[in-house]
C-alpha cells in the first residue's frame, strides 16, 4: 500500500511535467493547427537556460540566497525559452503557414534535431549529463516506507499555480481571449480587429514560458538534465495533448496526468519489468486512439480552445 | 465632408483566375449603398478585398480620402471600419458577451464598450437576456443578432455587411433590414451586400450590379428597380 503510495506521489509529478508539455502543443494547435514537434526540444532549451544562469550566478553572485538564486534560474529559462520560440514561430511556422501541414511537421522535426545538436556541440561538454544542483529545500516527512519531500511538494504546487495562471490568462484577459479568438476563427478574429502575428507570438510565448517552467521542473526533480531529455518529454507531451483531444487546454493537463498514470501503473503492474513502463504507457496510448480516435474529451473536430 | 469609400479600378485574382475586373464604386455618407449580384459575382471576393482579407492585384481602395489598399485587416478595422462577414462566423465557444466585447477589441476604455454593450443590449434585449450563453447553442436568428451586434461594438464609421438575410425566415429578414437601416439612421454608412434584390433596394439609396466580376450597372434604388439589366437578371 504504501509503495502504491508512493508510486501515486511520484506519478502526480511526472503527471504535472507532462502536463505543462502538452499545454503547449494544444496551444499552438489550437492558434495555427500546426504540431510544433520541437516543442519537447524548447523544454530541454529551458533547463539548459536555468543551468547557464545557476553557474552565471555563483561565479558573479557566490553568495545570493537560495530563494532568488531559484528565481533567477526560472526567469533565466523563461526568457531563453521564449525568445527561442518566438523566433521559431516568426521565422519558421509564420512563413510556412500556407504550406502542407506535413511539411510544417518536418520543419519543426528537424529545428528540434538543430536544437540538440546546438546543445550537443556548443554547450560546455554538452554530450554528457550535467547534474543539475539543488535549489530548494530537502526537508521530507517520512511514513514508514513513504517519504513525501517539500521540494517536491513545492515543485508540483508551482507547476499547479502555473496551470491556474494559464487558465485565468485564456479564460479572463485580453489576450485570452483574443487567443480563443483566432483559435475559433482566424479570419473573423482578424475583422474584429485582432492583430494575427501578434496573437502568434503572443501564444508561443506563452507555451515556451510554461515549458521553459517544466524544464527547469524537470531538473530539479531528476537533478540531471541532457541534451536529449527533450525528445522523449516531447513524445510524451504531444500524446497528453491527443489523449486529451488536440487544442483543448483542459484535456491535455488531464492527458499528462493520464499518461504518467500509465507510466506508474506499468511500474507497479509490471515489477519484474518496470523498464518497460514506456512501452506500457505509450502502448495503452496507441490502444486508447484506437477507441477514441479524438481524444478523451471529445470534441467535433472544428472547435478549439 | 466623409467620404466613406472610393474604389479605383480594382482588380483582385486568385492565382491565375481573374475576380474581380476593373471595379470602380463610391460608398457614400449617411446612406445605404447596396452591392448585388448572383452566386459567384465576385461580392464575398469584393468584401474580402475592401477589409484586407485578399490583397487586390491592382487598384485602389479610399478610405474618407486615406489609401488603406493594402493594410492588414486589423489596421482596417482601427481606420473604423466594421464588417458583418458572410455566415455570422460568430465565435461559437464564447458567450454572447464575449462575442461583443471582441466586436470592441480595440477599444481600451472600458467606460466606452460598457456604453456600447448596453446599446447593442438595448436594440436586441433578447442578446441580454442570453449574455451568457455559449453563441453556437443559440438559434440562427439569434446568432445573426450576435453577429450585427457585434458588428456596430466597435462604432463603426462605415459598417459593411454581406448577406444578412441567408439563411432566415422572411420575418427575421424584414427584422434585420429594418435594424440595418436603424443604424444608416444613426450617422454610420452602411455597404450592404445581398441576393436578395427587392428588400435590399426598398432601404437602400444607391447601388452597383456585380456580374463576372464587373460593375455591369449603377444607379439610384429607383433606377436600378428600373434597370433593364437588373430586371432580366433578377425580376424576370
Amino acid at each position: 500500500m504504501e509503495l502504491f503510495l508512493q508510486f501515486c506521489i511520484n506519478g502526480l509529478m511526472l503527471g504535472m511535467m507532462y502536463a505543462l508539455v502538452a499545454v503547449g502543443f494544444t496551444l499552438f494547435f489550437g492558434v495555427l493547427d500546426v504540431i510544433v514537434f520541437s516543442h519537447g526540444d524548447t523544454v530541454m532549451i529551458g533547463a539548459f537556460g536555468g543551468l547557464s544562469m545557476y553557474w552565471w550566478l555563483g561565479a558573479v553572485y557566490p553568495g545570493l540566497s537560495l530563494t532568488w538564486t531559484v528565481l533567477w534560474v526560472f526567469l533565466a529559462a523563461a526568457l531563453a525559452v521564449t525568445v527561442v520560440g518566438t523566433l521559431v514561430a516568426r521565422f519558421l511556422i509564420m512563413p510556412l503557414r500556407k504550406a502542407p501541414p506535413l511539411n510544417t511537421l518536418l520543419a519543426t522535426m528537424m529545428l528540434g534535431t538543430v536544437l540538440r545538436e546546438a546543445i550537443r556541440l556548443f554547450f560546455p561538454d554538452g554530450s554528457n549529463p550535467k547534474p543539475f544542483p539543488h535549489l530548494l529545500p530537502e526537508w521530507s516527512w517520512q511514513s514508514g516506507s513513504l517519504t513525501l519531500r517539500f521540494d517536491n511538494a513545492l515543485l508540483f504546487l508551482s507547476g499547479a499555480v502555473m496551470i491556474v495562471l494559464v487558465h485565468l490568462l485564456i479564460t479572463r484577459t485580453r489576450l485570452g481571449m483574443a487567443i480563443r479568438a483566432v483559435a475559433q476563427d482566424e479570419e473573423a478574429a482578424q475583422l474584429m480587429g485582432v492583430n494575427f502575428t501578434m496573437i502568434v507570438l503572443a501564444t508561443f510565448a506563452l507555451g515556451s514560458v510554461v515549458a521553459a517552467f517544466a524544464g527547469v521542473m524537470n531538473g530539479l526533480y531528476y537533478n540531471e538534465i541532457n541534451f536529449g531529455m527533450g525528445l522523449l518529454l516531447g513524445a510524451i507531451g504531444f500524446s497528453a495533448a491527443v489523449i486529451g483531444g488536440l487544442g483543448n487546454i483542459y484535456g491535455a493537463i488531464l492527458g499528462g496526468f493520464i499518461f504518467a498514470f500509465l507510466q506508474t501503473l506499468g511500474a507497479v503492474a509490471l515489477p519484474f519489468a518496470s523498464a518497460y513502463k514506456d512501452v506500457f504507457a505509450f502502448g495503452s496510448v496507441i490502444a486508447l486512439m484506437a477507441v477514441r480516435p479524438t481524444g478523451l474529451i471529445a470534441e467535433p473536430s472544428s472547435q478549439r480552445v | 465632408m466623409f467620404r466613406p469609400m472610393q474604389i479605383e479600378h480594382l482588380h483582385v485574382a486568385y492565382g491565375n483566375a481573374c475576380v474581380l475586373n476593373d471595379v470602380n464604386m463610391e460608398i457614400g455618407p449617411k446612406r445605404i449603398t447596396c452591392l448585388l449580384g448572383a452566386n459567384g459575382a465576385g461580392k464575398s471576393t469584393l468584401i474580402r478585398a475592401l477589409v484586407g482579407l485578399t490583397p487586390p492585384r491592382r487598384g485602389s481602395i479610399f478610405f474618407d480620402g486615406e489609401d488603406i489598399t493594402r493594410l492588414a485587416p486589423h489596421r482596417v478595422v482601427a481606420k473604423g471600419i466594421s464588417c458583418i462577414p458572410e455566415g455570422r462566423r460568430i465565435f461559437s465557444k464564447m458567450s454572447v458577451e464575449e462575442n461583443l466585447l471582441m466586436g470592441a477589441y480595440q477599444e481600451k476604455s472600458r467606460g466606452e464598450i460598457k456604453a456600447r454593450l448596453d446599446k447593442v443590449y438595448d436594440i436586441f434585449p433578447r442578446l441580454a437576456e442570453r449574455r451568457g450563453q455559449l453563441a453556437g447553442t443559440m438559434s440562427g436568428g439569434e446568432q445573426a443578432m450576435v453577429s450585427i451586434g457585434r458588428g456596430l461594438m466597435p462604432a463603426p464609421r462605415l459598417m459593411i455587411i454581406d448577406e444578412p438575410s441567408l439563411g432566415l425566415s422572411p420575418a427575421l429578414v424584414k427584422e434585420n433590414f429594418r435594424i440595418i437601416r436603424s443604424i444608416c439612421e444613426t450617422g454610420t454608412a452602411v455597404f450592404l451586400v445581398e441576393q436578395n434584390v427587392r428588400q435590399t433596394l426598398a432601404i437602400a439609396s444607391y447601388g452597383y450590379v456585380l456580374s463576372q466580376g464587373r460593375v455591369i450597372a449603377q444607379g439610384t434604388a429607383e433606377e436600378l428597380k428600373s434597370d433593364s439589366q437588373v430586371q432580366k437578371a433578377y425580376f424576370g
